[in-house]
């Protein structure tokens, strides 16, 4: 790239822009984004030299995009986490979404659907740690059958099944698959994801499998999918739990490019060829409120994973693809004015299209009261639909490309994550960095610095130390019916009392007998899973056994 | 009893990931002079349990998924059940305002929304702690 800085006229330029400023510059405060970039206030065609600002969309590094026209053949896949009570509820709100014109690319069904914490965790509706908690911040999965009921009338080929689920991934996977088998179809049929991220107890002192074998059920369930459900995407990548943990962009960045890697060196150990696994792993990435930091945080990141999986010994140009899917952030909301958070919801879903995503979950402005409502959840799907059809965004690929100040920030905020990231590979990687806890230090040291600023007015948050207001809003927020909790434990009852008790307990011992081949290093676990879910076993039974198996740690 | 050794156990239920919030809060109780034990707990017993062994002050209660209702009503009789009734308890999360009424009602001295420094909640317990009782 060569660029006319030495051009005289610009000399001349800049020198009056300097004497028009003479008389305050000194006033002026640094100021810097929310990774500690130092900002300047105005960027010139000085700060692109030396970048390599040949490139286009799709292709390779990516920085400016995976497709070549970027949203013109197909926008962004709306994809709203949604799902409370028991699978009928949820039924009821995956048709009000297909309703509200909620969809995924070229028109398929898009369900991105969390699980309640119990069935994340493992436990069943009727386990007494799950009490109270049953249906509430999701859907309650435990049987075979609530995966029935769930896929039931939908066409599995355009269908998209997220299921956000814990540690329960493999079991739920089985359950899924199971459903599909019931139903007279092969497992390739089905179209979704898992999450499989164990690797967020780096940051999430949730108790989980001890982490040598967190990796091996997560390549398990790799291998299983690219050899039976190639469509399926077997693993996202967590840096949303990342951010809200207390990540700077930068950290989410280096942290969430080294998870990835260290699947790979996971996979690429138990004897995986990288072409035929990584293009099924996805990012979820979180967008917080500084807008340019996190339109250059997406474009680095292209560029930073393509660099990362091609030196991994990926050749597919899908396999270099960072696939990404926004949750804009929910930290960053506030309980104080509530509906203030329509204002920085619309701002991140801007920096996620400008950034160029594949799929947008937008939160809703009342999650910091409680269960969104159904006004606030489609408000947020509706900003959406209008960033896509009115607002002009999407018309063109990488809108900002080109900008001295984008272009110069991209480049800043690669470097400054290369610098963790290679630091963090030289110790070990994430694997080593999960272990012995420095990135969750890393990243609660972050939280704590951002709560300290916002304490002291140096970080404002209108209407929490700006504007602030001791009216209380008094709003109403959604409540899911507790009777909700009784249903379920009685669906489960009533599955329980139909099954062959004799096939489940003979199909969890052969699960136990694989968790223990697994633990070895042989075997596989994924279609045993599904053996025991055809059986009837249940979530909880399933994530019992293996956690008998695996071990199940508490890191603090 | 503000120049008292205070002791709290931040009570966050286990199988809820999200910490973020509750663990700041530790910090800053800490930061304020306080002994913070940061207890991931299955049930309602179980903080009980941890509440009478670590001998604390206050019970202090994060609770970002919902069913703080069904633990509150739970939790106060437990703990006079226990003979625990000076205790302070208190609660923070994502819990609806127009819950707050119907929690102090059950027992729960004070909650919290979300958001708030630390030393807002600090300053709470050093006025309150030894002074309440669970009737």
């Amino acid at each position: 790239m060569s660029s006319p800085v030495a051009n005289e006229n610009f000399s001349k330029v800049k020198e009056d822009w300097e004497k028009a400023r003479a008389k305050y510059v000194a006033k002026l405060k640094q100021r810097e984004n929310l990774s500690g970039i130092p900002l300047k206030t105005v960027y010139t065609q000085e700060d692109i030299q030396g970048l390599d600002l040949a490139t286009m969309p799709g292709v390779y590094p990516y920085t400016r995009g995976l497709y070549p026209d970027g949203y013109a053949l197909t926008p962004w896949m709306q994809q709203m986490v949604f799902g409370y009570g028991t699978v009928e509820e949820t039924r009821k709100k995956m048709e009000t979404l297909v309703a509200q014109g909620m969809e995924g690319y070229f028109g398929n069904k898009v369900f991105n659907m969390v699980l309640d914490i119990p069935s994340m965790y493992g436990i069943d509706s009727d386990h007494p740690e799950a009490e109270g908690n049953v249906g509430q911040c999701g859907v309650t999965l435990c049987t075979v059958e609530d995966y029935d009921d769930l896929i039931q009338g939908w066409d599995l080929n355009t269908t998209n099944f997220s299921l956000i689920t814990g540690d329960n991934c493999l079991p739920a996977l089985a359950l899924i698959t199971a459903a599909a088998i019931r139903r007279g179809e092969e497992p390739g049929v089905l179209h979704g994801n898992s999450m499989n991220w164990y690797p967020r107890t780096a940051v999430q002192d949730i108790p989980s499998w001890e982490p040598k074998n967190g990796y091996l059920l997560m390549t398990d369930l790799i291998r299983y999918c690219s050899n039976n459900i190639p469509a399926w995407n077997t693993a996202n990548l967590f840096m949303y739990g990342l951010s809200e943990a207390g990540a700077t962009p930068v950290q989410e960045l280096a942290y969430g490019l080294a998870w990835g890697k260290s699947i790979i060196d996971a996979c690429k150990e138990r004897g995986l060829e990288p072409d035929s696994f990584v293009g099924r792993m996805g990012f979820q990435i979180g967008i917080q409120m500084n807008f340019f930091e996190e339109v250059a945080k997406l474009r680095a990141h292209r560029r930073m994973w393509a660099k990362i999986t091609r030196d991994a010994g990926c050749t597919k140009p899908q396999c270099m693809h960072a696939r990404v899917h926004v949750h804009t952030s929910g930290n960053v909301l506030t309980a104080q004015q509530p509906l203030n958070n329509t204002a920085r919801i619309t701002m991140q879903l801007m920096a996620a299209v400008m950034g160029g995503v594949q799929s947008i979950h937008s939160c809703s402005y009342d999650e910091t009261i409680g269960i969104p409502t159904e006004l606030s959840h489609r408000t947020a799907l509706r900003s959406q639909q209008i960033m896509m059809w009115e607002s002009g965004l999407p018309d063109v690929a990488d809108p900002l490309a080109g900008s001295y100040y984008i272009e110069a920030l991209t480049d800043q905020m690669e470097q400054a994550a290369w610098k963790i990231y290679n630091e963090l590979e030289e110790q070990g990687g994430y694997r080593q960095g999960l272990a012995d806890g420095s990135i969750k230090r890393a990243i609660d040291n972050s939280a704590y610095a951002t709560k300290v600023k916002i304490k002291s007015g140096k970080q404002p948050v209108v209407g929490l130390n700006k504007y602030v207001m001791d009216r209380k809003d008094n709003y109403e927020p959604f409540k899911v019916d507790t009777a909700l909790e009784v249903k379920a434990l009685e669906r489960l009852k009533a599955f329980k009392a139909k099954r062959n008790q004799g096939d489940v307990d003979k199909a969890l011992a052969t699960v136990k007998n694989a968790c223990l081949e697994l633990r070895d290093g042989q075997g596989e676990l994924m279609p045993v899973l599904v053996e025991a879910a055809l059986k009837g076993a249940t979530n909880g039974e399933m994530c019992q056994v293996m956690r008998d198996v695996f071990g199940w740690v508490v890191t603090e | 009893m503000s120049n008292q050794h205070i002791k709290v156990l931040l009570a966050k239920k286990k199988i809820d990931v999200h910490g973020r919030a509750s663990k700041l809060i530790a910090r800053e109780l800490r930061d304020a002079g306080m002994e913070v034990v940061y207890f991931r707990f299955g049930t309602v017993d179980d903080i009980v349990t941890a509440a009478i062994q670590e001998d604390v002050n206050v019970i202090a209660l994060s609770i970002m998924t919902s069913g703080h209702m069904l633990i509150a009503k739970k939790l106060i009789p437990a703990l006079k059940a226990n003979g625990m009734t000076d205790v302070l308890v208190i609660i923070g999360g994502i819990i609806p305002e127009v819950d707050f009424e119907e929690l102090e009602k059950i027992g729960i001295h004070k909650c919290f929304i979300s958001g708030l420094p630390g030393e807002t909640v600090a300053e709470y317990i050093k006025e309150n702690v030894g002074k309440v009782s669970l009737r």
